[in-house]
């Protein structure tokens, strides 16, 4: 099997999970972050009395220390399989999308963290739908059918459902997409999804905007609507094209810094080590 | 506007291909709708459209060979609608004699054509139509303008001949060819022949009526054999001559009789035979007015031209086609 790089990454808040793991978490257990003391009597575990807290005390109570201990965290991909993603060299968006999908699994299971996959197009289907699990067999068999799917003409109208499929336990969620869609659709799913913490993983192609050609005729089809068009590229036109691509990106930005999700924009090709620096950039630890 | 094979128009609506059917080779983008929308793209979509409906419109048009129809327009010139009768009997084989200028030997039938298309080629608004007749009569050519389908006729009269002179069905036939033309006010009948035959009672008598119903004026050129019979010898109008009456004298006699207009010439030779239709050229010139046929124009050719510059246009965008845009 072929290497995945992994990421490392961390979550801002407090998990909630008794399963341990990883990460930060507010259940007490045997971790390495002391919480306080307590009486040996309401925690009864004589490992952790604190001899020298016992010692001072002058009602000559016996004391525990109290850890928190490390949780898992429930960690997803949501993943658009529009028509749109069939787009792109050197490969195909979806492509991209399998190989971030593999390095989550693989990250997320070296974190002992259950990891989720759903993809989303027009409708929910039960084929692209992993439950969580702490393992990524299903991911990785997930990822190879993603990097074969050829979507047909699909949107992502199913994005506002697919929240519904989420826990309700505060979850990692990696939305893979071109986002292009609607930004009402988009915020409208969002704000269903603001209990979890979203990365927003952007893919663009640079095919679409950048290396446009200078000079030429063509006519382009939409994989998503069917719609036509003939295209007159010239020097100015592309450059409106590429104004609108920005603007596009400032939009798209905007909308995720209202929700407080930095995006993360892969163009092209995905790069672990950049979405390492990702966490350690924008995620508090 | 006609078409030679209409039925190739049936075939049209293949010009809604273009429109449609899409292009087989477009491209995959993303998301159209991102794309600033663009007047001249959308411009240059539609032209495209066109282009390629109107190329194979015009193909088809040119397949089905459009015309327009002939039209007829009224001019007014000088001249006179013409009946020809030529003489294909034998005897006009036989050469003048006598002849001074060079042109010992030449055959009286050829004389009469070269003569005759001396005259044509003067003339230049005339109808003419063509009858021979020897035994019987040869309907040749109607009245018509063509100046070269009348010399054509004329000079295929000067060939191998026939026996026996049948003026009278020459003559009627001749008139036939008045009846559907309307008439122009100056109508002639330029007989030409050497010798005569009897013309019954009955047929005199339709000929007479018939000149006259039509206005038909008649000159008679009568080649005469040297040192024949001439039709103007006044022994045989004396009064009290009683001897043999030649078939010509009475035929003049005949002629002499009609209601309309008539004069005869006599001649021996070429130059003589040149005088008489010199004589005729000059009193047949009066203004008529005559229908000049302008033929339909074939429009084949134009509709193929487009065609090709229609479909040279499309190669040039073909050319300008991007084929370096590599996705997905």
């Amino acid at each position: 099997m072929k290497y995945i790089k992994e990421f490392s990454y961390h979550i801002s808040w407090r998990s909630r999970s008794r399963r341990p793991g990883r990460h930060k978490s507010n259940q007490r257990g045997m971790g390495m972050e002391f919480r306080g003391h307590t009486t040996l009597l309401s925690y009864p575990d004589p490992r952790r009395i604190d001899i020298r807290q016992t010692i001072r005390d002058p009602m000559e109570q016996v004391y525990v220390r109290i850890f928190n201990q490390k949780s898992a965290t429930p960690v997803f991909v949501m993943c658009d399989l529009s028509g749109s993603m069939q787009y792109g060299t050197p490969h195909s968006k979806l492509t991209t999308a399998a190989e971030i999908t593999r390095a989550v699994a693989q990250s997320a299971t070296r974190n002992a963290d259950p990891v989720g996959f759903i993809g989303f197009d027009d409708a929910l289907k039960d084929d692209w739908v992993a439950t969580l699990s702490s393992r990524p067999h299903t991911m990785f068999e997930l990822a190879d059918r993603l990097e074969d799917h050829l979507p047909s003409e699909v949107g992502t109208a199913a994005l506002l459902s697919s929240a519904s499929l989420l826990p309700r336990e505060r979850s990692l969620i990696f939305l893979v997409s071109d986002f292009h869609m609607p930004l009402t659709q988009l915020e409208d799913a969002l704000l269903l999804m603001l209990r979890h913490q979203i990365v927003p993983v952007i893919l663009w192609n640079s095919a679409e905007y950048k290396t446009l050609p200078e000079f030429g005729i063509t006519s382009i089809n939409d994989p998503e609507t069917g719609e036509r068009r003939t295209l007159f590229l010239r020097a100015a036109y592309r450059q409106r094209i590429l104004d609108t691509f920005e603007a596009r990106r400032q939009a798209i930005t905007d909308l995720f810094m209202k929700f407080d999700m930095q995006p993360f924009f892969v163009e092209n090709t995905f790069d672990a080590d950049l979405l390492t620096d990702y966490f350690h950039q924008y995620v508090v630890a | 506007m006609a078409f030679t094979y209409p039925w190739l128009l049936w075939a049209l609506p293949l010009t809604l291909l273009p429109l449609l059917l899409n292009r087989s080779h477009s491209k995959q983008y993303s998301w159209v709708s991102i794309l600033p929308p663009d007047p001249l793209s959308s411009t240059v979509g539609v032209l495209l459209k066109v282009l390629a409906t109107l190329s194979i419109l015009f193909i088809l048009l040119g397949l089905a060979r459009p015309h327009s129809l002939e039209q007829q327009v009224e001019r007014v010139g000088i001249g006179a609608q013409i009946g020809l009768v030529l003489d294909r009997s034998a005897s006009m084989d036989d050469p003048f004699v006598g002849d001074q200028d060079g042109h010992i030997g030449e055959t009286k039938s050829v004389a009469a054509a070269r003569i005759i298309t001396g005259f044509l080629n003067g003339r230049k608004n005339d109808m003419i139509g063509v009858i021979t007749f020897s035994n019987s009569a040869m309907y040749v050519l109607p009245l018509t303008e063509n100046k070269e389908a009348v010399m054509s006729a004329v000079q295929a009269t000067a060939g191998n001949s026939l026996f026996q002179t049948n003026i009278g069905g020459g003559l009627t036939s001749a008139v036939e060819l008045f009846k559907k033309v309307p008439d122009s006010g100056s109508r002639v009948i330029i007989l030409i022949s050497d010798g005569a035959g009897r013309v019954s009672d009955m047929v005199q008598q339709k000929l007479r009526d018939w000149l006259q119903r039509y206005n038909i004026g008649l000159y008679w050129i009568v080649l005469r054999k040297p040192g024949g019979t001439t039709i103007f010898d006044p022994k045989y109008t004396a009064s009290g001559y009683d001897g043999h009456v030649p078939s010509e004298v009475l035929l003049y006699q005949y002629f002499q009789t009609l209601r309309t207009p008539f004069s005869a010439y006599e001649a021996s030779d070429p130059k003589s035979l040149e005088a008489a239709i010199a004589d005729i050229n000059s009193k047949e010139k009066k203004p008529i007015k005559y229908l000049e046929k302008i033929p339909g124009k074939d429009y084949t050719n134009t509709c193929y031209w487009i065609a090709v510059c229609m479909v040279g246009f499309l190669l040039g965008v073909k050319y300008l086609e991007i084929s370096t845009w590599r996705s997905a």
